[in-house]
């Protein structure tokens, strides 16, 4: 069984939520018998982009918000390879967010792992889209006004086949939500909430311990589309963890002709494929 | 040098299109060489449209101003070309669809829609009366057109076919008194097999011979006919084409095919390789091979969408934050935009950058018969990847250092080794660093490759005499206007010579030579700032005796050139 070495030395600061999601990851690949390099990280910029420089595997560590095509395109040229798009909720939602919207409709089959801290970190504690409203940042000394934004419904919405959301503290059920995640044949999203010991001193450790419960635990259906988008409302006194939304849906181009032969990446380059393109073209052959 | 010209206009939706493809078909099918353009606004219905088709029994690669038959589907088509018309030219229209009748001796009436309604047929056979006009001009064979016709109809029923041949040849008849006013276009002796192209069919010919197998894209005009082809022919070359939805996300998302190791391609115009410029610096960085065609149009910002300018040059050979290896290339017509295409993937394999390529409106919509291209001429070169027992080797470093600053590159999961790669600056294994050192060991590293892309810079393409008392430089689509301006000097007994840049970034030597002897250099193009001449500056501290620059949105053409060039000088 392949072993994902983990860094010990890293630059996220002690305590931090990454160390419970890159370990439950770690964790996941091993109990899954997945291998070292088959397997691809795309991450993104911000401190949940530099898990794929701490674990073993390829790693593109791509630009601020744009994890999901990176992502969309190296799966299409490459079926073979398990691929992982990784990053924050700020690269995710806000810089990455047209993405979001349209990665959650294509049905492309990939991981997506947002470490959500509701907050920017990297960059020192300005306000993300999944920040609380009242929380005062750098960006928002009068305290954040706009609504907060909901990954999950917006997933929900798109019918993302698999539509999941975790805790960096709770190792158990985040590894068990990560295995599930992988084995959904299609886009499966997961967003984890995570504590940023820094510069979220709102939605700590403590908080979540008072409020996260497992719904898959309560008598609730996960096929059920609008018991889903409505439970991924709830916030405050309880919070939700678990699988919101599953259903079986075609992947992306999984009967496509052109990949039939097999993944892109083992296409022979043969310039007379053209000849019969070129045939619409020809006048007095 | 006559050539013979016909320009049809109309309202877009009444099938001027139609019409003219229809005609193009037929031309080349009877041997002639062509040049066709059209012009076409930024809309579905309505306002002033032409298709120009220029005809000649030898290969032509420009327009001409004036025309000998002008087909008007609409007023607006008389009113703003009758003065283009040549002496004894006749101005074919439809009093029906243009609300009046005119005297005059050039005007010869022909009710498309009214014949096709005299002869029970569907009105949108006008389009088919229309041509059967036209063709009278150009031959004595009407079944020529009619087989056109059948061959393009067929799988819509014989009746159909029947009732399109039918009409054609009504409007033939309708129009053959008037047609012998002019003598028909010499045929070149011999019909030669030919391709008959526009660049938005070659681009897409060159990449797929090339063997791109991937490609994402925003549709942009005038890109888009480029990305359709390729998303046609998904299934019969084993290709992907992926719909993003937005330009960050086609490029964004080729580079992470091109990253698992194919060829991976995005195609876009001025707006959205806008959008693309960050990205372009990260396949720089982290040494990706990408290939993005920038099809141009005027801008400033939106700009006029459906026209052609040259005015993205400067900012696409700057493209992204930094420094990083980059080559731009600048095909000039169809030939060159199959070819180019093919030498951008081996650029941007080899070296592991990212290569763009310009194109415009004009060379994406302008038509030529072309030779056939020679495709046991396409070599396809990957590059350094790694193989056999080093794909297998722990100690693989993606950017390890090399004498010529390419490193092997490792397609992940093709063996046991890991492929690591980042935008950010980082040391040979791909790991994030910030040690000055590093920093510039890299930097030295990637921009190293340049040197060995400058060495293949591809030489300009010279035309006409040595020595000569006039030099017109160019790059991209001017081409064709540049051959035959330095043909039209020729022909009034200047000594003249054209040089065509068709790679832009970084610059072959040679083509400062074009500013040397004892004549005077012109600068030609179409940009308001002169932005080729500003970047041969730059770059060879050189200095043209003069420019012609257009930026109206349309292209130029020989006439134009000799016009502009020293106040008319030449005009000729």
């Amino acid at each position: 069984m392949a072993n994902f070495d983990v860094l010990k030395e890293t630059a996220w600061c002690p305590g931090c939520g990454n160390f419970g999601i890159i370990n439950a990851l770690k964790e996941a690949l091993e109990g899954l018998d997945m291998e070292k390099h088959k397997v691809l990280y795309v991450s993104g910029i911000g401190q949940a982009g530099k898990v794929p420089h701490y674990i073993e595997g390829n790693v593109l560590n791509t630009l601020h918000g744009r994890t999901l095509p990176t992502a969309t395109g190296a799966k299409l040229a490459n079926s073979d390879l398990a691929v992982f798009a990784i990053g924050g909720d700020g690269d995710g939602y806000a810089e990455g967010g047209n993405h979001f919207l349209h990665a959650t409709r294509k049905n492309v089959d990939i991981t997506y792992i947002v470490h959500d801290n509701r907050v920017f970190g990297l960059t020192k504690g300005q306000a993300s889209p999944t920040t609380d409203p009242g929380m005062v940042t750098g960006t928002t000394p009068e305290g954040v006004v706009n609504a907060a934004f909901n990954p999950l419904a917006v997933a929900i919405t798109n019918d993302t086949g698999f539509v999941a959301r975790s805790y960096a503290g709770d190792r158990k059920h985040l590894v068990k939500t990560l295995q599930a995640a992988i084995q959904h044949k299609g886009f499966s999203f997961v967003d984890v909430l995570q504590p940023c010991v820094t510069f979220n001193k709102i939605n700590t450790y403590q908080w979540y311990r008072e409020r996260v419960y497992d719904l898959n635990e309560e008598d609730f259906d996960p096929t059920n589309r609008t018991a889903a988008w409505e439970r991924s409302f709830e916030w405050g006194d309880r919070i939700p963890i678990g699988i919101f939304y599953q259903v079986e849906r075609p992947v992306l181009r999984a009967d496509d002709k052109a990949l039939a032969k097999g993944p892109l990446v083992q296409r022979d380059l043969d310039p007379h494929i053209v000849d019969s393109v070129l045939d619409k073209y020809r006048v007095n052959p | 040098m006559s050539t013979f010209s016909i320009k049809i206009g109309g309202e877009a939706g009444q099938g001027l299109v139609s019409v003219g493809n229809i005609l193009l078909q037929a031309i080349a099918k009877e041997g002639w060489h062509l040049f066709a353009h059209q012009d076409y606004e930024s809309r579905i219905r309505g306002g002033h449209n032409f298709f120009q088709i220029r005809v000649a029994d030898r290969p032509l690669y420009t327009w001409e101003g004036q025309s000998d038959v002008l087909v008007a589907l609409d007023k607006a088509t008389i009113t703003n070309h009758r003065d283009e018309l040549k002496d004894g030219g006749v101005i074919l229209y439809d009093p029906g669809l243009v609300g009046e009748t005119y005297e005059g001796e050039e005007f010869v009436a022909v009710p498309f829609v009214q014949t096709t309604e005299d002869e029970g047929q569907p009105k949108v056979m006008a389009n088919a009366v229309a041509c059967g006009a036209i063709w009278a001009f150009l031959s004595e064979d009407i079944e020529v057109l009619g087989d056109v016709l059948e061959a393009m109809f067929a799988d819509k029923g014989e009746d159909i076919v029947a009732g399109n041949r039918q009409v054609s040849k009504v409007g033939y008849q309708k129009a053959s008194e008037a047609a012998e006013r002019l003598p028909k276009p010499v045929k070149p002796k011999e019909k030669k097999p030919v391709l008959l192209m526009k660049g938005n069919d070659a681009l897409p010919s060159g990449a797929l011979a090339a063997g791109v197998s991937f490609m994402s894209a925003y549709p942009m005009t005038p890109s888009t006919g480029v990305t359709e082809f390729i998303a046609g022919n998904q299934a019969a070359c084993g290709v992907v084409m992926e719909q993003a939805e937005d330009e960050i996300a086609a490029i964004n998302m080729a580079i992470g095919a091109a990253y698992t190791g194919v060829r991976a391609m995005t195609a876009t115009s001025g707006g959205g390789f806008a959008l693309m410029t960050e990205a372009l610096g990260l396949a720089g960085s982290a040494e990706i091979p990408v290939v993005v065609i920038n099809a141009q149009r005027p801008g400033p910002s939106t700009g006029l969408p459906t026209r052609t300018e040259q005015g993205d040059l400067l900012y696409t050979v700057a493209t992204g934050s930094g420094d990083f290896p980059k080559a731009v290339l600048a095909p000039g017509d169809i030939e060159e935009a199959f070819e180019l295409m093919g030498t951008a993937f081996n650029l941007a394999e080899r070296y592991q950058m990212p290569v763009m390529v310009l194109s415009d409106q004009h060379l994406a919509d302008a038509h030529r018969t072309v030779e056939p291209f020679d495709l046991d001429a396409v070599t396809i070169d990957r590059g350094k990847v790694v193989t056999g027992d080093a794909a297998n080797d722990s100690g693989y470093k993606r950017y390890a250092y090399s004498e010529d600053g390419i490193s092997p590159r490792l397609y992940p999961g093709s063996g046991e080794a890991l492929a690591v790669s980042a935008g950010d600056e980082h040391d040979e294994e791909g790991h994030l660093i910030e040690d000055a050192e590093t920093r510039t060991k890299q930097m030295d590293k990637r921009m190293k490759k340049m040197e060995a892309v400058a060495e293949e810079a591809l030489a300009p393409v010279f035309f006409g005499d040595d020595d000569a008392e006039v030099t017109l430089v160019s790059f991209g689509s001017t081409k064709g206007a540049l051959r035959e301006a330095v043909e039209l000097l020729q022909s009034q007994e200047v000594r003249a010579r054209g040089v065509h840049v068709r790679q832009v970034f970084p610059m072959a030597p040679e083509i400062a030579d074009a500013f040397d002897g004892s004549g005077k250099t012109y600068v030609v193009e179409s940009s308001f700032t002169g932005q080729f001449e500003r970047l041969l500056a730059a770059e060879f501290a050189v200095k043209p005796a003069g420019h012609v620059r257009r930026y109206d949105g349309r292209p130029l053409n020989a006439e134009y050139i000799l016009e502009h060039l020293e106040g008319g000088r030449y005009r000729g």
